[in-house]
Protein backbone atom coordinates (compact mmCIF):
# COMPACT_ATOMS: atom_id res chain seq x y z
CA UNK A 1 0.00 0.00 0.00
CA UNK A 2 1.64 3.26 -1.09
CA UNK A 3 0.18 6.26 0.34
CA UNK A 4 1.22 9.76 -0.77
CA UNK A 5 0.17 13.12 1.08
CA UNK A 6 -0.42 16.28 -1.19
CA UNK A 7 0.50 19.38 0.72
CA UNK A 8 -0.86 22.07 -1.99
CA UNK A 9 0.88 25.22 -0.41
CA UNK A 10 1.23 29.17 -1.85
CA UNK A 11 3.44 31.43 0.14
CA UNK A 12 3.33 29.21 3.55
CA UNK A 13 7.00 29.33 4.58
CA UNK A 14 5.56 30.27 7.94
CA UNK A 15 3.82 27.26 8.55
CA UNK A 16 5.28 24.37 5.95
CA UNK A 17 8.12 23.43 8.26
CA UNK A 18 6.14 22.31 11.06
CA UNK A 19 3.57 20.68 8.76
CA UNK A 20 5.83 18.41 7.48
CA UNK A 21 7.83 17.96 10.61
CA UNK A 22 4.23 16.68 11.96
CA UNK A 23 4.28 15.02 8.79
CA UNK A 24 7.20 12.35 9.11
CA UNK A 25 5.88 12.43 12.78
CA UNK A 26 2.71 10.85 12.30
CA UNK A 27 3.11 9.01 9.40
CA UNK A 28 6.34 7.76 8.37
CA UNK A 29 5.57 5.58 6.11
CA UNK A 30 4.36 8.08 3.72
CA UNK A 31 6.17 10.40 0.70
CA UNK A 32 5.35 13.35 0.72
CA UNK A 33 4.44 15.88 -2.21
CA UNK A 34 4.33 19.74 -1.69
CA UNK A 35 3.11 21.90 -4.42
CA UNK A 36 4.51 24.87 -4.47
CA UNK A 37 1.71 26.66 -6.79
CA UNK A 38 4.22 29.55 -7.53
CA UNK A 39 5.13 30.89 -3.60
CA UNK A 40 7.19 33.74 -3.70
CA UNK A 41 8.62 33.35 -0.08
CA UNK A 42 10.94 30.47 -0.53
CA UNK A 43 7.86 27.67 0.59
CA UNK A 44 9.14 25.33 -1.76
CA UNK A 45 13.37 25.52 -1.21
CA UNK A 46 12.31 24.97 2.82
CA UNK A 47 10.36 22.27 1.43
CA UNK A 48 12.98 20.68 -0.29
CA UNK A 49 15.32 21.10 2.39
CA UNK A 50 12.74 19.28 4.62
CA UNK A 51 13.29 16.34 2.26
CA UNK A 52 9.75 17.12 0.50
CA UNK A 53 9.17 16.27 -3.00
CA UNK A 54 8.77 19.85 -4.38
CA UNK A 55 6.45 20.19 -7.93
CA UNK A 56 6.80 23.57 -8.91
CA UNK A 57 3.90 24.83 -10.77
CA UNK A 58 5.28 28.22 -13.03
CA UNK A 59 2.29 30.31 -12.52
CA UNK A 60 0.06 30.17 -9.58
CA UNK A 61 -3.00 28.19 -10.66
CA UNK A 62 -4.64 28.35 -7.30
CA UNK A 63 -5.41 25.72 -5.16
CA UNK A 64 -7.82 23.44 -7.38
CA UNK A 65 -4.91 23.86 -9.78
CA UNK A 66 -2.36 22.51 -7.32
CA UNK A 67 -4.02 20.05 -5.60
CA UNK A 68 -4.93 18.47 -9.25
CA UNK A 69 -1.17 18.67 -9.85
CA UNK A 70 -0.57 16.45 -6.97
CA UNK A 71 -3.56 14.28 -8.02
CA UNK A 72 -1.63 13.42 -11.59
CA UNK A 73 1.21 13.18 -9.95
CA UNK A 74 0.04 10.40 -7.48
CA UNK A 75 -1.80 8.20 -10.62
CA UNK A 76 1.65 8.65 -12.65
CA UNK A 77 3.32 6.72 -9.90
CA UNK A 78 1.00 4.25 -9.14
CA UNK A 79 -0.27 5.17 -5.29
CA UNK A 80 -2.78 3.51 -4.17
CA UNK A 81 -3.98 6.15 -1.75
CA UNK A 82 -3.26 9.89 -1.89
CA UNK A 83 -4.21 12.42 1.07
CA UNK A 84 -4.73 16.25 0.61
CA UNK A 85 -3.38 17.94 3.88
CA UNK A 86 -3.40 22.11 4.33
CA UNK A 87 0.16 23.75 4.65
CA UNK A 88 -1.37 26.23 7.02
CA UNK A 89 -1.08 23.96 9.63
CA UNK A 90 -4.77 23.64 10.39
CA UNK A 91 -4.89 19.70 9.71
CA UNK A 92 -3.94 17.11 12.02
CA UNK A 93 -1.97 14.14 10.19
CA UNK A 94 -3.14 12.10 12.84
CA UNK A 95 -6.29 11.11 11.53
CA UNK A 96 -4.33 10.02 8.27
CA UNK A 97 -4.38 6.32 9.39
CA UNK A 98 -7.95 5.71 10.01
CA UNK A 99 -8.83 7.16 6.96
CA UNK A 100 -6.38 5.43 5.28
CA UNK A 101 -7.48 1.99 6.72
CA UNK A 102 -11.11 3.05 5.53
CA UNK A 103 -9.92 3.48 1.97
CA UNK A 104 -7.59 0.26 1.50
CA UNK A 105 -9.92 -1.54 3.27
CA UNK A 106 -12.64 -0.94 0.44
CA UNK A 107 -15.38 1.16 2.86
CA UNK A 108 -15.02 4.04 0.66
CA UNK A 109 -13.01 6.19 -2.81
CA UNK A 110 -13.06 8.87 -1.55
CA UNK A 111 -12.75 9.92 2.82
CA UNK A 112 -13.53 13.47 3.83
CA UNK A 113 -13.00 14.83 7.56
CA UNK A 114 -15.41 16.51 8.73
CA UNK A 115 -14.64 19.43 12.03
CA UNK A 116 -18.69 19.30 12.71
CA UNK A 117 -19.07 15.30 13.12
CA UNK A 118 -17.34 15.57 17.01
CA UNK A 119 -17.15 18.22 19.58
CA UNK A 120 -13.84 20.04 19.93
CA UNK A 121 -11.40 21.71 17.65
CA UNK A 122 -11.11 24.59 15.55
CA UNK A 123 -15.15 25.12 14.19
CA UNK A 124 -14.42 28.43 12.16
CA UNK A 125 -17.05 31.93 12.10
CA UNK A 126 -20.84 31.54 12.97
CA UNK A 127 -21.39 32.92 9.07
CA UNK A 128 -19.06 30.29 7.96
CA UNK A 129 -20.65 27.63 10.15
CA UNK A 130 -24.05 28.18 8.69
CA UNK A 131 -22.40 28.13 5.32
CA UNK A 132 -21.07 24.95 5.38
CA UNK A 133 -24.64 24.05 6.25
CA UNK A 134 -26.53 25.62 3.40
CA UNK A 135 -24.07 23.88 1.21
CA UNK A 136 -23.93 20.32 2.72
CA UNK A 137 -28.21 20.67 2.50
CA UNK A 138 -27.39 21.88 -0.86
CA UNK A 139 -24.98 18.81 -2.08
CA UNK A 140 -27.41 16.38 -0.74
CA UNK A 141 -30.81 18.18 -2.76
CA UNK A 142 -28.67 18.28 -5.67
CA UNK A 143 -26.37 14.61 -5.87
CA UNK A 144 -27.22 12.87 -2.63
CA UNK A 145 -24.60 13.33 -0.83
CA UNK A 146 -24.05 13.50 3.11
CA UNK A 147 -21.43 14.90 3.80
CA UNK A 148 -21.79 17.66 7.45
CA UNK A 149 -18.04 19.60 6.15
CA UNK A 150 -18.33 19.89 2.53
CA UNK A 151 -15.86 22.94 2.71
CA UNK A 152 -12.77 20.79 4.38
CA UNK A 153 -9.96 20.40 2.67
CA UNK A 154 -8.67 17.41 4.46
CA UNK A 155 -9.50 14.68 2.46
CA UNK A 156 -8.12 11.02 1.15
CA UNK A 157 -8.64 9.85 -1.91
CA UNK A 158 -8.46 6.03 -3.43
CA UNK A 159 -7.47 4.98 -6.33
CA UNK A 160 -10.98 5.20 -8.08
CA UNK A 161 -10.95 8.80 -6.99
CA UNK A 162 -6.82 9.47 -7.54
CA UNK A 163 -7.92 8.77 -11.10
CA UNK A 164 -11.05 11.06 -11.27
CA UNK A 165 -9.48 14.02 -9.82
CA UNK A 166 -6.12 13.49 -12.22
CA UNK A 167 -8.60 14.01 -15.25
CA UNK A 168 -10.82 16.26 -14.03
CA UNK A 169 -11.14 18.75 -11.08
CA UNK A 170 -12.70 21.77 -10.89
CA UNK A 171 -10.73 24.91 -10.27
CA UNK A 172 -11.62 27.62 -7.81
CA UNK A 173 -13.25 26.69 -4.56
CA UNK A 174 -13.33 22.86 -5.65
CA UNK A 175 -13.89 21.38 -2.21
CA UNK A 176 -17.59 20.90 -2.29
CA UNK A 177 -17.74 20.51 -6.40
CA UNK A 178 -15.33 17.57 -6.23
CA UNK A 179 -17.50 15.77 -3.54
CA UNK A 180 -20.34 16.22 -5.80
CA UNK A 181 -18.15 14.92 -9.03
CA UNK A 182 -17.14 12.09 -6.80
CA UNK A 183 -20.70 11.15 -5.95
CA UNK A 184 -21.77 11.42 -9.57
CA UNK A 185 -18.95 9.57 -11.06
CA UNK A 186 -20.66 6.76 -8.60
CA UNK A 187 -17.49 6.79 -5.94
CA UNK A 188 -18.07 5.90 -2.46
CA UNK A 189 -17.57 8.92 -0.29
CA UNK A 190 -17.41 9.30 3.52
CA UNK A 191 -17.08 11.36 6.43
CA UNK A 192 -14.89 10.97 9.61
CA UNK A 193 -14.40 12.76 12.41
CA UNK A 194 -11.64 15.07 12.78
CA UNK A 195 -10.52 18.48 14.78
CA UNK A 196 -8.83 20.91 12.89
CA UNK A 197 -6.90 23.80 14.46
CA UNK A 198 -6.94 27.69 13.31
CA UNK A 199 -3.75 28.53 11.82
CA UNK A 200 -0.33 29.57 12.73
CA UNK A 201 1.10 32.10 10.52
CA UNK A 202 -0.02 34.16 7.82
CA UNK A 203 -4.40 34.90 6.88
CA UNK A 204 -6.79 32.29 5.33
CA UNK A 205 -7.48 33.10 1.45
CA UNK A 206 -11.12 33.55 1.71
CA UNK A 207 -11.57 36.95 3.63
CA UNK A 208 -15.31 37.30 5.62
CA UNK A 209 -16.40 39.45 2.97
CA UNK A 210 -15.82 36.79 -0.05
CA UNK A 211 -17.99 34.09 1.94
CA UNK A 212 -21.01 35.68 -0.01
CA UNK A 213 -19.35 35.54 -3.80
CA UNK A 214 -18.02 32.20 -2.55
CA UNK A 215 -21.73 30.64 -1.70
CA UNK A 216 -22.65 31.57 -4.73
CA UNK A 217 -19.91 30.62 -7.22
CA UNK A 218 -20.14 27.17 -5.25
CA UNK A 219 -23.80 26.86 -5.96
CA UNK A 220 -23.36 27.71 -9.81
CA UNK A 221 -21.09 25.29 -9.86
CA UNK A 222 -22.91 22.58 -8.01
CA UNK A 223 -26.78 23.53 -10.08
CA UNK A 224 -24.38 23.17 -13.65
CA UNK A 225 -22.95 20.51 -13.12
CA UNK A 226 -21.53 18.32 -16.37
CA UNK A 227 -24.80 16.63 -16.98
CA UNK A 228 -23.01 13.24 -18.63
CA UNK A 229 -22.59 10.90 -16.34
CA UNK A 230 -21.29 8.65 -18.17
CA UNK A 231 -17.74 10.78 -19.14
CA UNK A 232 -16.67 10.57 -15.58
CA UNK A 233 -17.75 6.62 -15.61
CA UNK A 234 -14.89 6.18 -18.52
CA UNK A 235 -12.34 8.23 -16.69
CA UNK A 236 -13.03 5.98 -13.51
CA UNK A 237 -13.54 2.60 -15.30
CA UNK B 1 -28.17 53.47 -56.20
CA UNK B 2 -27.91 56.68 -53.66
CA UNK B 3 -30.99 56.89 -51.38
CA UNK B 4 -32.32 59.43 -48.79
CA UNK B 5 -31.33 56.94 -45.74
CA UNK B 6 -27.50 57.39 -46.96
CA UNK B 7 -26.13 60.22 -49.06
CA UNK B 8 -23.16 59.17 -51.14
CA UNK B 9 -20.20 60.65 -49.52
CA UNK B 10 -21.31 58.64 -46.51
CA UNK B 11 -21.78 55.74 -48.20
CA UNK B 12 -18.36 56.35 -49.22
CA UNK B 13 -16.75 57.21 -46.23
CA UNK B 14 -18.18 54.02 -44.92
CA UNK B 15 -17.55 51.65 -47.46
CA UNK B 16 -13.70 52.09 -47.06
CA UNK B 17 -13.81 52.34 -43.43
CA UNK B 18 -15.30 48.55 -43.78
CA UNK B 19 -12.67 47.85 -46.99
CA UNK B 20 -9.74 49.30 -44.75
CA UNK B 21 -10.94 47.21 -41.48
CA UNK B 22 -11.66 44.02 -43.71
CA UNK B 23 -8.22 44.33 -45.09
CA UNK B 24 -6.80 45.20 -42.17
CA UNK B 25 -8.37 41.09 -40.72
CA UNK B 26 -6.99 39.41 -43.73
CA UNK B 27 -3.56 41.28 -43.54
CA UNK B 28 -3.22 40.53 -39.71
CA UNK B 29 -4.26 36.52 -40.38
CA UNK B 30 -1.65 35.91 -43.81
CA UNK B 31 1.03 37.50 -40.79
CA UNK B 32 -0.63 34.78 -38.82
CA UNK B 33 -1.07 37.26 -35.85
CA UNK B 34 -5.21 36.11 -35.71
CA UNK B 35 -5.73 32.68 -36.33
CA UNK B 36 -7.98 32.27 -39.56
CA UNK B 37 -10.58 30.19 -36.79
CA UNK B 38 -11.18 33.28 -34.70
CA UNK B 39 -11.01 35.99 -37.71
CA UNK B 40 -13.99 34.29 -39.55
CA UNK B 41 -16.57 36.09 -36.88
CA UNK B 42 -15.09 39.45 -37.50
CA UNK B 43 -14.57 38.85 -41.41
CA UNK B 44 -18.63 37.67 -42.25
CA UNK B 45 -19.89 40.34 -40.01
CA UNK B 46 -17.89 43.38 -41.69
CA UNK B 47 -18.73 41.88 -44.96
CA UNK B 48 -22.47 41.74 -43.82
CA UNK B 49 -22.46 45.32 -42.92
CA UNK B 50 -20.42 46.12 -46.19
CA UNK B 51 -23.58 44.94 -47.60
CA UNK B 52 -26.03 47.23 -46.70
CA UNK B 53 -23.97 50.43 -46.83
CA UNK B 54 -24.13 49.19 -50.48
CA UNK B 55 -27.72 48.52 -50.83
CA UNK B 56 -29.46 50.55 -48.13
CA UNK B 57 -32.36 49.26 -49.10
CA UNK B 58 -32.07 46.20 -47.47
CA UNK B 59 -31.51 47.87 -44.34
CA UNK B 60 -35.09 49.14 -44.43
CA UNK B 61 -36.68 45.99 -45.76
CA UNK B 62 -34.62 43.90 -42.70
CA UNK B 63 -36.09 46.50 -40.11
CA UNK B 64 -39.52 46.30 -41.19
CA UNK B 65 -39.15 42.46 -41.42
CA UNK B 66 -38.45 42.89 -37.41
CA UNK B 67 -41.38 45.82 -37.21
CA UNK B 68 -38.72 48.42 -36.31
CA UNK B 69 -39.32 51.70 -37.46
CA UNK B 70 -36.13 53.50 -37.49
CA UNK B 71 -33.82 51.53 -39.75
CA UNK B 72 -30.76 52.73 -37.99
CA UNK B 73 -31.96 51.68 -34.64
CA UNK B 74 -31.96 47.88 -36.43
CA UNK B 75 -28.68 48.72 -37.49
CA UNK B 76 -27.67 49.60 -34.15
CA UNK B 77 -29.28 46.74 -32.12
CA UNK B 78 -27.45 43.92 -35.07
CA UNK B 79 -24.19 45.97 -34.40
CA UNK B 80 -24.67 45.41 -30.88
CA UNK B 81 -25.63 41.74 -31.19
CA UNK B 82 -22.47 41.23 -33.37
CA UNK B 83 -20.58 42.43 -30.80
CA UNK B 84 -22.06 40.19 -28.24
CA UNK B 85 -21.68 37.14 -29.69
CA UNK B 86 -17.82 37.91 -31.12
CA UNK B 87 -16.87 38.90 -27.42
CA UNK B 88 -18.54 35.36 -26.51
CA UNK B 89 -16.41 33.73 -28.72
CA UNK B 90 -13.18 35.28 -27.85
CA UNK B 91 -14.80 34.24 -23.87
CA UNK B 92 -14.78 30.91 -25.20
CA UNK B 93 -11.88 30.75 -27.05
CA UNK B 94 -10.05 32.45 -23.67
CA UNK B 95 -11.45 29.55 -20.92
CA UNK B 96 -9.83 26.76 -23.73
CA UNK B 97 -6.67 28.57 -23.50
CA UNK B 98 -6.62 28.57 -19.70
CA UNK B 99 -7.93 25.48 -19.24
CA UNK B 100 -4.42 24.46 -21.42
CA UNK B 101 -2.32 26.80 -19.63
CA UNK B 102 -3.53 25.17 -16.42
CA UNK B 103 -2.22 21.96 -17.89
CA UNK B 104 0.61 23.09 -19.33
CA UNK B 105 1.60 24.57 -16.04
CA UNK B 106 0.75 21.57 -14.37
CA UNK B 107 2.75 19.24 -16.75
CA UNK B 108 5.86 21.33 -16.30
CA UNK B 109 5.88 21.06 -12.82
CA UNK B 110 5.57 17.15 -12.88
CA UNK B 111 8.47 17.06 -15.56
CA UNK B 112 10.49 19.28 -13.71
CA UNK B 113 10.40 17.06 -11.11
CA UNK B 114 10.88 13.90 -12.72
CA UNK B 115 13.88 16.10 -14.36
CA UNK B 116 15.27 16.55 -10.89
CA UNK B 117 15.36 12.50 -10.21
CA UNK B 118 16.70 11.44 -13.02
CA UNK B 119 19.33 14.04 -12.80
CA UNK B 120 20.40 12.98 -9.13
CA UNK B 121 20.22 9.45 -10.33
CA UNK B 122 22.42 9.78 -13.48
CA UNK B 123 24.53 12.12 -10.54
CA UNK B 124 24.78 8.71 -8.32
CA UNK B 125 25.87 6.73 -11.05
CA UNK B 126 28.90 9.19 -12.55
CA UNK B 127 30.17 11.72 -9.76
CA UNK B 128 31.06 14.72 -11.86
Amino acid sequence: MRALAIVPAYNEAGNIRRVLEELRREVPGWDVCVVDDGSTDGTGSIAREQGALVLRLPFNLGIGGAVQTGYLFARQHGYDVAAQIDADGQHDPRFLAGALEIVSSGGADFVVGSRYLEAGGFRSTVVRRAGSRYLSWFLRVRCGARVTDPTSGFRVAGRRAIALFAANYPSDYPEPEAIALAIRAGLAVREIPVAMRTRQHGRSSIGAGRTLYYLIKVSLALLLLPADRRRHAEITG
Amino acid sequence: MTHPLLPLELQIVAGATLVAFFAWVVYLVRLQRLSLRESLLWLVSTGVVLVFVLYPRLLEQLARAIAVQVPSNALFALAILYLAINVLSLTIALSNALVRARRLGQECALLRAELEAVRARVDKLSPR
